[in-house]
């Protein structure tokens, strides 16, 4: 045995403290952090499932609405045909001469032209400035109408996403954090063996420790950092 | 000399003593902060379980007014093309309008109430005004009212920063057991300034933890 061993068994033993006292506060900081990502990661998912309850909900009622729309546009088209081919058949019989004929189609053609601008009136398609066709000829914008319908939806989606990506992150730092608190008790339990050890081992113990200390501590950097 | 170990053996009493209530304190606090946790938890799940049940009805009453709005459609170019029938020269028209006015209309008409039978139900640009359909619709459903979804996650972040600081507190008093243990263990001249120190630390632990506790129920009880 080491004779300088003998005369002095409790050299290094304030350097032991020293570190086993900065070791503590490292863990204590790291799992106050630890708890913070983990709080932080539970509400991050909270809000990330109660957005995709949101856009269910705004995509069923976007589902209604376009359906209401497409039915009522669809309905004046219909009767709008119809009625010009009733006008059609009317000035064929008066062209045969069956005046009882082209009166009982000019009704028909009234009738279901009256029905027609009833729908027309009603159909947002038909009448917002922002879809209406812009001639006798042409469509409704129907590109800006389904992307006006689903407006809602996307942002809401944009912001589910957004909760999502954050749960992620602070989930991941929560669980790299149990990994940097787990190398600190691989350092406590170095530190407790220099502690019982003598001197010379004391020292090894020591800087086993300070480098697995050291590792814990630039991973918490790396983590508070990014 | 055995002055001196008696003093020793007398400390020895005190700082188990103080271990063991640490120790107590320590449980105390990790309950109270896993506590809460789960207390958050449970908000959280409660305020899921409203926004369900709040969307579902929501989903509900969105198709009932669009099928509202479709009736009333249906209702109004039924009266439009009843009344070019009615201005017709032709009898028959006229008299099939009448038989249409007496047996078609009037379900037709109960179908299409309120959105095609009131004039509020217009929005300015003469289009049927759903959104009013549906806030009614929502309106009828009485237990709505008690379901906010938002107000349970509310109270659930503030268990949650109650938690955040209360961690604080139990850290600190688990760091002062550390110290209290090893005062039991040090055989050094400097076990004294050891056993202050963790007292010390468990002192501000045991502070700030009541303090949170205090701030934390003034708040949720609405005194400040």
């Amino acid at each position: 045995m080491n004779t300088s061993d003998n005369s002095r068994p409790e050299r290094g033993k304030t350097l032991v403290l020293v570190l086993t006292l900065l070791n503590t506060i490292l863990v204590a900081a790291i799992s106050a952090l630890q708890v913070d990502a983990s709080i932080r990661s539970s509400q991050a998912n909270r809000d990330s499932q109660y957005y995709a309850i949101q856009v269910t909900g705004s995509l069923i009622q976007a589902g209604a609405q376009s359906d209401y729309d497409i039915k009522t546009f669809s309905t004046m088209l219909i009767n709008s045909m119809e009625s010009l081919a009733s006008q059609y058949s009317a000035v064929q019989q008066q062209a045969a001469g069956d005046q009882q004929g082209f009166e009982a189609m000019t009704l028909e053609s009234q009738i279901l032209q009256a029905r027609a601008d009833r729908a027309k009136s009603l159909s947002i398609l038909m009448t917002d400035p922002a879809y209406a066709p812009t001639s006798e000829q042409s469509n409704p914008d129907y590109s800006t109408y389904i992307s006006d319908l689903y407006k809602q939806s996307n942002e809401i989606v944009l912001k589910q996403n957004v909760s999502s990506d954050a749960y992620h992150h602070w989930n991941s730092k929560s669980d790299s954090y149990v990994a940097v608190l787990t190398i600190l008790a691989v350092a406590f339990f170095l530190l407790g063996v220099a502690q019982m050890t003598r001197p010379g081992l004391r020292l090894l113990f020591s800087i086993f420790a300070i480098v697995v200390m050291g590792i814990g501590s630039l991973w918490t950097l790396i983590l508070l950092l990014f | 000399m055995e002055d001196s170990n008696a003093k020793g053996n007398r400390l020895d009493v005190w700082i188990a003593v103080l271990i063991a209530l640490v120790s107590l304190t320590t449980a105390l606090a990790t309950w109270r902060t896993a506590s809460l946790g789960s207390s958050a938890g449970d908000l959280i799940y409660q305020g899921f379980l409203d926004a369900v049940k709040f969307q579902a009805n929501a989903n509900e009453d969105w198709q009932q007014a669009y099928l509202d709005a479709g009736n009333a459609r249906d209702y109004l170019m039924t009266l439009d093309s009843l009344a070019v029938q009615e201005n017709s020269t032709d009898p028959a028209s006229i008299e099939q309008a009448a038989q249409l006015r007496i047996y078609l209309l009037p379900g037709m008409e109960s179908q299409a109430t309120p959105l095609g039978t009131d004039p509020s139900y217009l929005t300015q640009e003469g289009w049927l005004n759903v959104q009013k359909q549906f806030n009614e619709l929502e309106a009828q459903s009485s237990d709505l009212s008690s379901l906010d979804p938002l107000a349970s996650f509310s109270k659930a972040d503030s268990y949650y920063a109650e938690q955040r600081w209360l961690v604080v507190g139990t850290i600190l008093i688990a760091i002062s057991l550390f110290w209290l243990g090893l005062s039991q263990l040090s055989h050094l001249r400097s076990r004294v300034l050891i056993l202050v120190l963790g007292v010390l630390v468990y002192g501000i632990g045991l502070v700030w933890s009541v303090g949170v506790e205090i701030v934390f129920f003034i708040l949720r009880t609405g005194g400040l």
